[in-house]
């Protein structure tokens, strides 16, 4: 539907590119000029209507961190604003006398008396609650967000309450977290891969300080890549993704990184069973400049060398997290910050090795041109390789080497035009490299050969504009679209299939030549109703399309998996979602609760064929099956923000479909991660000022699989003959995880806080199936019989947090 | 991809160190009954088998049924060769037969009742030409596992074309790779047109009875030259025979045999060339 695409017959030479890239860069240096032209004009901050501007940045007051997502609320007006991803807010007001309200979840909410004349600057500092026993808790200004937000679909979880849940190894994850949300499902036991809404994983966008994260996973998968001490906020869209963002089907996940204490000098850390972590973070100039540094190591291999036998001594495996940040406020309307991550995983033994990893690096410039019009530049850098291969001295021996990289730079404008306007635009440009693998002999007595798969390039941008507009207070519309652009690139080698996929044809694309376009028109719509003073309805539909993909035909995949682009053989991936919701809160907000319904459309879905090489394959495309998809649903939550016993329970009903003309003789099956029910309580209950304990309980319907339903003997084997795919389920999944912790005792002017944390993973020892393989006896091969594995019995872990 | 795939194998066996396994009962539904083939015709002169089962329910928990009564050919165009069914289920050539490099032979079946639907099968394959085995050697690595591991290493080089290859063991004449799991089985993606300078083919367990070597041991290899979708028969069948897990397997599919009508299995042509090693003696440690 909107989507055409138009081939550029002539082959572009270097020049062309360098002509390419100069009227991109006029494009935006036009864009530039006409924003500063008419910010010039909103640059007066003046309204037709002699409104004036309420504009400023929120802090947490202990530590000097930009809140993100903070409400701020005008009790006479009845009308508000959210602080953006970098603390900002602004709103507009006639002159007069008003009480504001500033609220976030975990901190004091505050109020203030405002007379406000002209425009005002105003930097609010909330204090963290601290404890609730003991103190006054005043009831009926917790925040009705979950109502109000024009925002669906959407779950924003912040660190405190993420490190109340129970955690495998004590290692505490914000994605497994997040897999407790309705909707988000782990793609197999103890995995940080997530299905949002029965997609595949590699249909979500995951992106820290905006640079994408191609592989978020460390050790296969059991624990990804976010160190929680250096996050400040994670918030997961799976559906009514903004504008701002597109290029995936089925969610973004945006982990925002702490910027570093502003006020004084601190470290926290923990010593865990499996790792031990440390954060530094400092002001550099009060208030204006800051950093953070913090490592995160595992530490299995460190006593590996105890170990008896040679090899093992020999071994290593671990894993290493390091994420930097620089903040600077140069002055009232200018900021910039500089973030860094570099993540490593090494696995060795004396037959093989292997290591992965993501580093990524942004720089980002906020700029305000006035109060009302908040801009951002950002430049990003994103990669992701892994190495595999042998020890020297063999015939065998070989090394293997996989890449891809990005660079970025996206322009953000939002700009709160007036009080019933909020318009957001901008544009993206991205420059995508794939070495997709090179296969080298290892040392001279090694016989293999070089085997090089061709590199891919690609250019992919787009330009985007939203507004969301208040049309009555209990109204308000968000509309919006997002035109994105995909372009291959040469060099290149491109490959021609016959209709039984074998290559028949390649042709070979010089340097610059933009051989292939893509473009993708994608609307966005939302509104919500307030329908009463605690509940509202929500609505939204979105088109998105998706160029790149992932080489996964597993359920849980591997580091080795590559991302592959769209090119003339591999259309890109589409789907249209509609959600409605109906948002309701009780007890004067103590309690939030949510119901939503969605169906989404896909086309272009991509599946592979059976037995699938997917490896080293240069003809990797003639690999795909291309159908389409559909999946609908019904998720539920409740949830209790506050109080001694906090938590929440949530169910979600869903269904997950594809057909492809090739796979199953062309009939539906279910998808990958089609699972209809599941059910998580969690709950988290504080005893006293020093210790609190959370359970958790998961409950899910088992993966859909493939089982034999005959078998024959060839080659003395039992090969067995199988149902339709996907036809039954693994057995269902189950699992209770517990957690103590126990504060040290608080004496005034000690400045170490220390914290013991007991986790129970799996307390009630199910033997959930991870694996389920078909196998015959030992004495007697006739015998078959199935076995299952599971990965996970009682695990218990300890962990001691501290703080200075 | 071979090499690729053990490295998996080791890879998985460290996240799933601490997994454990154990027998669960599942309710599977009953397939229909379809005819099984497997039989070669070789370069050797000798009596070529072609062995016809019956497929059963997955957990029959017998020997497969035998398919008897069969009338079994295999033709090049111009020869013709009639198979006779010496005992239950197993048809044989007569021992003058030899394949010819570069022919294509078809196998005929007419079954005396219909099984799965049909009675008359056929399959195609194409002899390819032989690559002739240089030499093979033994390396023994006393501190792989616990009693130590030889390496079986062979020479050969490698021709320029687009070449696959069945590695088949025999100790003392007695073929230690006499299951499908055990084929190992490799492209020359890596070696395209090499020396293999001792290229590992096999790994014999000195612990194991039936592997371990003693002084004056004879270990043969046996390199069969055989056809892309023999390969890939053999590759995915053996992925379906080691089991899934979730981080490399992707969905469990049917292993696509050469035989029409629905019948599972596989008829090959293949050459063969041998060479041979003799088990030194081991030091005491």
């Amino acid at each position: 539907m909107n989507n055409w695409k138009f081939n550029f017959v002539v082959p572009l030479s270097p020049l062309d590119l360098i002509l390419f890239m100069r009227k991109f860069i006029s494009f935006f240096i036009i864009i530039l000029f006409l924003l500063s032209t008419f910010s010039s004009k909103a640059g007066s901050d003046e309204n037709d209507q002699g409104k004036v501007t309420l504009s400023g940045y929120v802090h947490d007051q202990s530590n000097g961190e930009l809140l993100i997502g903070v409400t701020v609320y005008c009790y006479e007006l009845k009308t508000g604003a959210v602080s953006n991803m970098y603390g900002f807010y602004s709103l507009s007001l006639l002159p007069g006398k008003y009480t504001m309200r500033y609220s976030y979840v975990g901190f004091n909410t505050m109020e203030k008396e405002i007379r406000i004349d002209n425009n005002l600057t105003m930097d609010i500092n909330l204090s963290p609650i601290e404890s609730v026993l003991g103190e006054v808790v005043i009831i009926g200004k917790r925040t009705d967000e979950n109502v109000r937000a024009p925002e669906m679909s959407m779950v924003k979880m912040d660190i405190k309450t993420i490190r109340k849940v129970p955690a495998l190894l004590g290692e505490i994850d914000v994605i497994k977290v997040l897999q407790l949300l309705p909707g988000v499902q782990a793609t197999s036991e103890g995995s940080t891969g997530f299905s949002v809404r029965g997609g595949n994983s590699d249909q979500n966008l995951i992106l820290l300080d905006e640079a994408t994260i191609h592989n978020a996973s460390h050790l296969m998968g059991f624990f990804s890549v976010f160190n929680n001490d250096a996050v400040k906020d994670v918030t997961l869209y799976k559906g009514d993704i903004p504008a701002a963002y597109g290029g995936r089907l089925s969610s973004l996940l945006d982990v925002r990184m702490k910027d570093g204490n502003t006020k004084k000098f601190g470290f926290t850390g923990s010593i865990g069973t499996v790792s031990s972590k440390l954060t530094i973070e400092s002001p550099i100039i009060k208030d204006r400049t800051s950093f953070l540094v913090s490592a995160r190591r595992t530490y299995a291999d460190l006593f590996l060398p105890l170990a008896k036998d040679e090899n093992v001594r020999k071994s290593k495996l671990y894993f290493y997290d390091l994420n930097l940040k620089l903040s600077h406020v140069i002055n009232e309307n200018n900021r910039i910050y500089l973030s860094g991550y570099a993540g490593h995983d090494t696995f060795k033994n004396e037959f093989a090795s292997m290591g992965f990893g993501n580093q990524t690096g942004s720089v980002r410039w906020n700029h305000l041109f006035s109060k009302k019009l908040f801009f951002n530049l950002s430049l990003i850098y994103s990669n992701y390789n892994y190495e595999l291969g042998t020890p020297e001295g063999d015939a065998n021996s070989f090394k293997w080497t996989s890449q891809m990289r990005d660079y970025s730079a996206r322009f953000d404008f939002s700009y709160y035009i007036s009080d019933k306007h909020m318009l957001r635009f901008g544009a993206t440009t991205m420059y995508h490299e794939f070495f997709p693998g090179t296969a080298n002999g290892l040392g001279s007595e090694s016989a293999i050969t070089e085997f090089k798969l061709p590199a891919e390039y690609a250019l992919e941008h787009s330009l985007y504009g939203s507004d969301e507009f208040k049309l009555t207070p209990k109204f308000t519309l968000k509309y919006g679209i997002r035109f994105a652009v995909f372009q291959n690139i040469g060099p290149g080698t491109y490959y021609t299939f016959d209709q039984n996929y074998i290559p028949v044809d390649s042709t070979v694309y010089r340097k610059g030549n933009i051989f292939n376009s893509y473009t993708s028109l994608e609307p966005r719509l939302a509104f919500t109703f307030l329908a009463s003073e605690v509940s509202s309805i929500k609505g939204s539909y979105s088109h998105a399309a998706q160029f790149l993909a992932l080489a996964q035909n597993s359920t849980a995949g591997t580091p080795l998996d590559i991302w592959f682009p769209a090119t003339p053989n591999v259309k890109p991936q589409l789907c249209d979602q509609v959600s409605i919701g109906y948002f309701r809160n009780f007890k004067k907000n103590m309690y939030e609760a949510s119901v939503e319904v969605y169906y989404k459309n896909f086309r272009n879905v991509i599946d592979f064929r059976d037995h699938a090489q997917l490896l080293l394959n240069p003809y990797l495309e003639g690999e795909l099956r291309i159908g389409k998809g559909y999946s609908y649903g019904i998720e539920t939550l409740l949830r209790k923000n506050e109080g001694l016993l906090t938590g929440w329970i949530s169910y979600t009903y869903s269904r997950s479909f594809r057909i492809i003309p090739e796979i199953n003789e062309g009939n539906k099956y279910n998808a990958p991660y089609d699972k209809p029910h599941s059910l998580n309580i969690v709950v988290n209950y504080d005893f006293s000022k020093r210790v609190s304990a959370s359970a958790t309980w998961v409950y899910a319907t088992g993966l859909p699989v493939t089982f034999p339903t005959g078998r024959a003997t060839v080659g003395n084997a039992i090969i067995p003959i199988y149902s339709n795919r996907n036809a039954y389920r693994m057995p269902e999944y189950h699992r209770m995880d517990l957690s103590v912790s126990l504060k040290g005792r608080d004496k005034p002017g000690r400045k170490w806080h220390g914290e013991w944390n007991l986790s129970v993973y799996n307390a009630y020892n199910r033997h959930n199936a991870w694996a389920i393989s078909f196998t015959h006896d030992a004495v007697d091969p006739n015998i078959t019989y199935a076995k299952k594995t599971y990965l996970f019995a009682v695990i218990p872990a300890l962990t001691y947090n501290f703080k200075f | 991809m071979k090499y690729c795939k053990s490295i998996f194998l080791i890879l998985l066996l460290s996240v799933t160190i601490y997994s454990c396994t154990e027998k669960i009962d599942i309710k599977l539904d009953e397939s229909y009954a379809r005819l099984v083939v497997d039989g070669s015709l070789t370069t050797d002169t000798m009596s070529h088998i072609i062995k016809l089962k019956s497929s059963s329910s997955y957990f029959y928990n017998q020997p497969s049924p035998i398919v008897t009564g069969a009338l079994v050919s295999i033709t090049s165009g111009t020869d013709t060769y009639n198979l006779k069914e010496d005992s239950a289920g197993i048809y044989r050539t007569d021992p003058s037969v030899y394949g010819v490099a570069g022919q294509t032979y078809t196998l005929n079946i007419k079954l005396p009742n219909p099984l799965g639907g049909h009675t008359d099968y056929s399959a195609t394959s194409t002899l390819n030409p032989v690559v002739p085995l240089d030499s093979v050697s033994l390396l023994f690595h006393p501190d792989w596992s616990e009693h130590g591991i030889w390496e079986v290493k062979c020479y050969v080089q490698e021709p320029p074309t687009i070449d696959f290859y069945r590695f088949m063991i025999l100790k003392n004449r007695t073929l230690l790779t006499d299951t499908l799991n055990e084929w190992f089985v490799t492209d020359d993606k890596f070696f395209n047109g090499n020396y293999t300078n001792g290229a590992t083919v096999a790994y014999l367990q000195q612990g194991s009875a039936k592997e371990g070597l003693a002084k004056g041991d004879t270990v043969t290899v046996e390199v069969n030259s055989i056809g892309k979708d023999y390969y890939n028969f053999i590759l995915d069948a053996q992925a379906e025979l080691r089991g899934s897990n979730p981080l490399f397997s992707g969905p469990s599919a049917n292993v696509q045999g050469n035989i029409n009508n629905g019948a599972i299995g596989f008829f090959t042509a293949y050459s063969t060339t041998r060479s041979f090693a003799i088990a030194p003696g081991l030091k005491k440690k």
